[in-house]
């Protein structure tokens, strides 16, 4: 049996990866435009695993809930395939000294069986998709042997149980998405597109890095299991008297004692570790680089730059989950980067008018959503992060492929003002990309809706916690925390440790984030429809790129997009309300256990809250509706209105020339040219103008910020970074150079002209005079003679 | 184990044999020479692999592993010089390397060398017959004899077979290098001598083993190893290069033929820190410990820095030879973190910088072959025209910035993990701030590497293709690698992504080795460390008073 489990979880990654050396090998000169097939069958063969393994994973957790109903201990198991690197005795802590051991291990538990079957499942269907759409391309098997790299990558990625496989595999999908980003090098802005997408993810890289090397110092471990005195790596397959020799960062042993660092240490920790988040996840202030990344083919974009790659931080900070309970600021932190990401990300996306830099947008925001959900440190946040992370998959995925279905009978063309109306045209992809407008915007009973509510409610609650305890405290007048078991709950000891003007400023922030979070979700329906209807409903447009033989999709194109539709749509309903993936989800090591199981339940469902954030879809749903369904005049008036155009007139001076020819002011005019003081009105007409001009400076750069500017410049957030990073350091490196050429290398010239100068200076004395040859002896003499002398005394 | 002797003394002798022989025979002829000398390293790379592969695995007695030890002068004349060599674990690999980059630069040179190629060859295996016999010696004089044998076939070859400019770049090379390995040779004395006064003996040993295990046991007095330090500090800080002493090395490399940077970037710079490991630590551990800090800091500054400038570059062979400045201070940061992750992880850096910026300088060879320039403007999407070319090229520079599942990830993160170990836990209380503040810098280097990496990348094998004019008259058409180049490179891969996957292989057998290097240091960094507590204590205690009488 065990050994069955063992095989699935090697399996998982093993056959995408079997398939991906196949294509590379045969695909070239063998398999050419079937290439295909060895990557569709590993990662079908990689989602049957995952099945399996998710079944096993249910059962042994329904075996064990039997066998202690309490407090049954989480499930996990653990596979070592080999030594990577064993350092013995390497770092001293505490008295006691750690071994550097990092082992190539799998994990299998809660969290990783969901993503497993999310990443493979979608993978697949991608997969299946890409036959089509790539069909005909020059390098194709060159780009099923990346996605099968990548597949490979991911679940070993969510597979990893230490910190360094972790890191490996967060490096590794990278590269697959610089590959796959640049996968059209030709195109120079796709290769400069894959360049900033791995410099950008690698500035976050770098904090994750230092977030390693600090739970090293900290911990002196990096594994996330425990490491028994008889090599075993749980409790369950640890023999009876073994004792726990490593204890992992991430342990159930380490966590049920709340064996955490706290203060500076763990916020510090958390933040490094969410700096590398918000460089895989496209957070602010790393988010540039996503947009950017959408040069890649549209499936790429589906897979790696919707559903699984860019999820990967939300997945980490999941799992970290006791690391940031010690740190109730960081994950304060972490819920306001989401929800000022996703408020950020939205409002750019209202003004963008590439199909899929707007999905890419969108993108960005809900996986803010989801950090909001995490950052909101209970147990129902967290469930609401990864419920969003897993239901976005799918409409998310479904929303690029349509895009791309929308692509690839456009001719490539992806500006949405170029084409309309296609609703007829392409009927499945029309309904597809509905379902997915439906679920993005948050409207029930699709899968949006019940996951984003629950984030939001999660915030919900947290303040309403936060509040509770306050008031206990002012009731009590007292400035701890309240004895447990005197109210309703005990909050985790990190948190009760602060002080009540901590707490009621951190109530207050997740307060306004509360309300950020229900205006994005306006935002959200609003871009998603602007969107949709201008691409599939007025009159029909078509590009002449298209050709004339725009038409829908082949099946391996649509049924995918189907199948994904169908799971878009009913997903989040089936799950929301049986309440399977919480139960199911919340067995996993870092969440059944500690700290968070202090913390707010998974489960509630606020009225309130979704009533308002139903409504406040269906106002943004209506809005789109009103604006672009039939015509769209007033479009053009808000644009104006909110690019400011009125300080445009304001600031062009030319209404002061037009003023002579207004009745009073030329009346006045008129009268002093004829009594020859012409000149004067005309000084007066000019110094106005000049006033005017110096007066509309403020206003001019206020033009520039105007609220549609800066949406459709994206806060020039590109300008800014290349104005105040990448050219300074690019102008030190030229100092650098220019210094490297002659100060340094001439402080070493300068070194070698010693040796010659004291030559010329000692040939200098070689005259071949033998009177002062004589001379310098007996001067010579006389001056040692002097010395031994004064030394004798 | 003890027939491996013999072909330790095989492996070593074969490339002089090659080099006598293609001398001796004369002017053969271009064919015959490079055929010659691609069977001699083969044969050398067949035998080196023997004694690597045999070295045993768990690393134990490394000291005796393959030693032949025979008298020069005997004891009695005074001077107690043997030839004595054999392997341990920090020389076996780079060993083994020496004889791997030497196949690939026959091969690189297979085209490439016109005229004079007999002696070009000769000067190649004169080149890897010291390279072999420096990571071998086991006694101060021979090593000193086969560390500057290096210098003086790699002067011919850039003097005679490089660029434009060659003649003064082999000067500037030879007598910056020689410079520094003449005050390196007094430091050397100085140890041998001091070390006999000190003991009373009558004789002057100059076994390596003997000196180092006598040097742990009654350390030289302060005041000696610090002089001693600066002076070998001198010569191995020039040869590493460490910053600020490396202006010779960009001039060398872009100067030198391709197979002289391919020896130069894998072998010959790698003489320098394992000349900090094997003489300056382990035998001079208090002076290290007191320069610690020092040296930590300019090899920070030589990453930083490295990385800056080769970013500048708009020569891709300038670029290379830049980021060797940057990665070798990765190499001096993890050893002289003088703890054993990063000692691990300096060493395995040597290898893995070795086998990837050899093997770029190798593929940048080739590229200059095809279109006679180097200018990175000149190209873009190379991709299209060679992809074979292009896919290593990929892989290398991945390798290069540390990419996980590659070489240069497993000696980076071992690097930095040491430093860091370094910088936060195991230093007295006032070192705390500067040392964190230098691992921190340090980590960013990996950001810069991936970017001037990167854009090279981009800018010449992606984008839109563009060829330069080819002005020379050969007008054949550009093809992709051929079976020659591909060997050439491929067994560099291999081991690229051998180490990446399991360099614990690796960490086996050299672990033993460099634990007692890094033992030598325990000592002195206990004494360092409750010295320097207890002036801070002292200090705060004072300030404590102070606040108290103030109170009062």
């Amino acid at each position: 049996m065990q050994d069955r489990i063992d095989i699935l979880m090697m399996l998982a990654p093993g056959l995408p990866l079997l398939g991906a050396i196949l294509t590379a090998v045969l695909g070239p000169k063998l398999l050419r435009s079937q290439s295909h097939w060895p990557v569709i069958v590993g990662t079908i063969g990689a989602l049957i695993c995952s099945l399996l393994l998710l079944l096993h994973v249910a059962d042994a957790q329904q075996a064990a809930d039997l066998e202690s109903p309490a407090g049954a201990a989480p499930y996990e198991h653990v596979v070592k395939l080999w030594t990577w690197m064993d350092i013995q005795n390497a770092y001293e802590l505490g008295g006691t000294s750690h071994n550097f051991t990092i082992d190539i291990v799998l994990r299998l538990d809660a969290l990783t069986a969901i993503m497993l079957c999310m990443v493979t499942l979608i993978s697949s269907l991608v997969a299946i998709y890409s036959a089509g759409y790539m069909h005909g391309d020059r390098g194709y098997w060159r780009f099923f042997s990346y996605i099968g790299l990548f597949v490979f990558s991911m679940t070993m990625l969510v597979s990893a149980s230490n910190f360094i496989l972790l890191f490996v595999f967060w490096e590794a999908v990278g590269l697959c998405s610089y590959l796959l980003i640049g996968y059209w090098y030709e195109k120079p802005i796709a290769a400069a597109a894959g360049k900033k997408a791995f410099l950008v993810t690698r500035i976050g890289d770098f904090g994750f890095m230092l977030g390693l090397f600090l739970i090293w110092t900290t911990y002196g471990s990096l594994n996330y299991h425990d490491v028994y005195s008889d090599g075993a790596f749980s409790a369950s397959t640890a023999a009876a008297d073994a004792t726990i020799a490593a204890q992992g960062v991430l342990s159930p042993s380490r966590i049920v004692e709340n064996n955490y660092v706290l203060g500076g240490t763990a916020l510090a920790i958390c933040l490094l570790l969410m700096l590398g988040a918000c460089g895989k996840s496209a957070q602010f202030p790393l988010h540039v680089w996503l947009p950017d990344a959408m040069e890649g083919p549209s499936p790429v974009s589906a897979l790696i730059h919707a559903a699984t790659m860019v999820t990967a931080g939300v997945y980490m900070v999941a799992r970290c989950t006791p690391l940031y309970m010690a740190s109730p600021t960081a994950q304060l932190v972490v819920a306001a980067i989401g929800a000022f990401t996703a408020l950020l990300a939205g409002l750019i996306a209202l003004t963008q008018f590439d199909l899929k830099r707007i999905l890419a947008y969108s993108t960005i925001s809900q996986l803010g959503y989801m950090f909001l959900g995490l950052g909101a440190g209970t147990l129902a946040g967290i469930s609401a992060g990864m419920f969003h992370l897993f239901t976005h998959a799918f409409f998310k995925a479904l929303l690029f492929l349509s895009a791309g279905s929308v692509m690839h009978a456009m001719g490539n063309v992806i500006d949405i003002r170029r084409f309309g109306g296609l609703r007829k045209l392409l009927p499945i992809t029309y309904a597809t990309f509905l379902v997915g407008c439906l679920a993005l915007s948050g409207l029930p009973p699709f899968s949006g809706f019940w996951s984003k509510d629950a984030a939001i409610a999660s915030i919900h609650d947290r303040v309403h916690a936060l509040e509770h305890e306050l008031e206990h405290r002012q009731a009590a007048n007292q400035d701890e925390a309240h004895v447990p078991g005197s109210a309703a709950a005990a909050l985790p000891a990190p948190l009760a440790a602060l002080s009540v003007a901590q707490l009621s400023t951190y109530a207050n922030v997740y307060q306004w984030l509360y309300y950020s979070a229900m205006f994005t979700a306006f935002l959200t329906a609003f871009y998603t429809f602007r969107a949709f209807l201008m691409t599939f409903h007025g009159e029909l447009r078509v590009p002449h790129e298209a050709g004339d033989h725009a038409h829908e999709a082949p099946p391996s194109m649509y049924v995918p997009l189907v199948i994904l539709a169908i799971f878009a749509a009913f997903a989040g309903l089936v799950l929301a309300l049986s309440h399977s993936f919480d139960n199911f989800l919340l067995h996993a090591p870092s969440l059944a256990l500690g700290w968070v199981t202090l913390t707010e339940l998974p489960g509630k469902f606020h009225a309130s809250v979704a009533a308002i954030s139903i409504l406040l879809a269906l106002a943004g749903t209506i809005a789109a509706c009103y604006l672009y369904l039939y015509e769209r005049d007033q479009v053009s008036f808000l644009k104006r209105f909110f690019n400011f155009e009125w300080l445009n007139q304001v600031t062009e001076g030319a209404f002061v020339r037009l003023l002579k020819n207004w009745g009073p002011v030329a009346a006045i005019h008129n009268g002093a040219k004829r009594i020859g003081l012409g000149w004067l009105t005309a000084l007066v007409g000019d110094i106005f103008l000049l006033l005017v001009l110096i007066l509309s400076i403020p206003l001019l750069i206020g033009s520039y910020l105007s609220p549609y500017r800066l949406s459709f410049r994206k806060f020039y957030f590109d300008e800014i970074y290349n104005l105040l990073i990448v050219r300074p350091l690019r102008g030190i490196a030229q100092l650098f150079y220019w210094l490297d050429r002659n100060a340094v290398d001439g402080l070493v010239n300068a070194c070698g002209y010693i040796p010659t100068r004291f030559g010329n200076l000692m040939r200098s004395l070689q005259m071949g005079l033998m009177p002062f040859y004589a001379l310098a002896m007996v001067l010579g003499m006389i001056v040692l003679l002097a010395a031994r002398m004064l030394w004798a005394n | 184990m003890d027939h491996m002797r013999n072909w330790l003394l095989a492996t070593i002798a074969t490339p002089l044999i090659g080099a006598v022989l293609l001398c001796a025979l004369g002017n053969l002829g271009r064919n015959v020479a490079r055929w010659l000398a691609l069977a001699v390293t083969v044969v050398t790379l067949i035998l080196a692999g023997v004694v690597v592969v045999n070295f045993p695995a768990d690393g134990a007695n490394a000291d005796q592993y393959a030693v032949t030890d025979v008298a020069w002068l005997s004891a009695q004349s005074g001077l107690d010089i043997h030839f004595s060599i054999g392997l341990d674990g920090l020389g076996v690999f780079l060993f083994g390397l020496s004889a791997l980059l030497m196949f690939t630069s026959v091969l690189v040179s297979w085209e490439a060398i016109q005229d004079r190629a007999p002696l070009f060859y000769t000067m190649l295996l004169a080149l890897e017959f010291g390279c072999l016999g420096v990571f071998a010696a086991r006694d101060i004089m021979l090593f000193y004899i086969f560390f500057e044998f290096t210098l003086i076939p790699l002067f011919f070859l850039i003097g005679i077979w490089g660029s434009e400019d060659r003649r003064y770049a082999a000067i500037k090379f030879f007598i910056f290098t020689f410079a520094g390995s003449v005050l390196t040779f007094l430091g050397l004395l100085a140890i041998v001598l001091w070390h006999a006064q000190q003991n009373g003996l009558n004789y002057l040993t100059f076994s390596i083993p003997e000196l180092t295990a006598s040097l742990q046991q009654a350390p030289l007095p302060f005041v000696w190893q610090y002089w001693i330090f600066l002076a070998l500090f001198a010569g191995f800080a020039i040869k590493v290069p460490l910053f600020p002493l490396h202006t010779w090395l960009p001039l060398a490399h872009t100067q030198a033929p391709t197979a002289g940077s391919v020896i130069l970037a894998g072998i010959l710079l790698k003489i320098g820190t394992y000349g900090f490991a094997r003489f300056s630590i382990p035998m001079l551990p208090a002076a290290t410990v007191h320069f610690m800090p020092w040296i930590l800091g300019l090899s920070v500054a030589g990453i930083i820095y490295g990385a800056l400038v080769a970013l500048a570059q708009k020569d891709i062979k300038r670029l290379v030879a830049y980021s060797s400045v940057s990665h070798l201070g990765y190499s001096m940061l993890g050893m002289f973190a003088l703890n054993s992750i990063g000692f691990m992880g300096g060493t395995l850096q040597m290898i893995n910088h070795g086998l990837s910026t050899g093997g770029l300088f190798a593929i940048v060879g080739m590229i200059y072959e095809r279109y006679h320039t180097r200018e990175i403007a000149s190209f873009g999407g190379l991709a299209w025209r060679l992809p074979i070319l292009s896919f290593f090229m990929l892989v290398l520079t991945l390798s290069s910035i540390g990419l996980p599942g590659l070489n240069g990830f497993a000696g980076e993160i071992l690097v930095l993990l040491g430093m860091f170990q370094r910088a936060f836990a195991e230093s007295p209380p006032q070192w705390l701030a500067p040392l964190q503040v230098l691992s921190v810098l340090a980590v960013s280097g990996v950001v810069l590497g991936a970017w001037y990496m990167l854009y090279l990348i981009q800018r010449v094998f992606f984008s839109e293709l563009r060829e330069p004019s080819q002005q020379h008259a050969d007008h054949r058409p550009v093809t992709d690698m051929n079976l020659r180049e591909i060997a050439a490179v491929l067994p560099l891969v291999v081991f690229c992504v051998w180490i990446g996957l399991a360099p614990d292989s690796l960490r086996q057998r050299m672990e033993p080795t460099l634990l007692k290097i890094t033992a030598a240091t325990e000592q002195p960094l206990a004494d360092r460390y409750t010295e320097e507590t207890e002036i801070t204590a002292s200090a705060l205690g004072a300030t404590e008073e102070e606040k108290l009488s103030r109170v009062r």
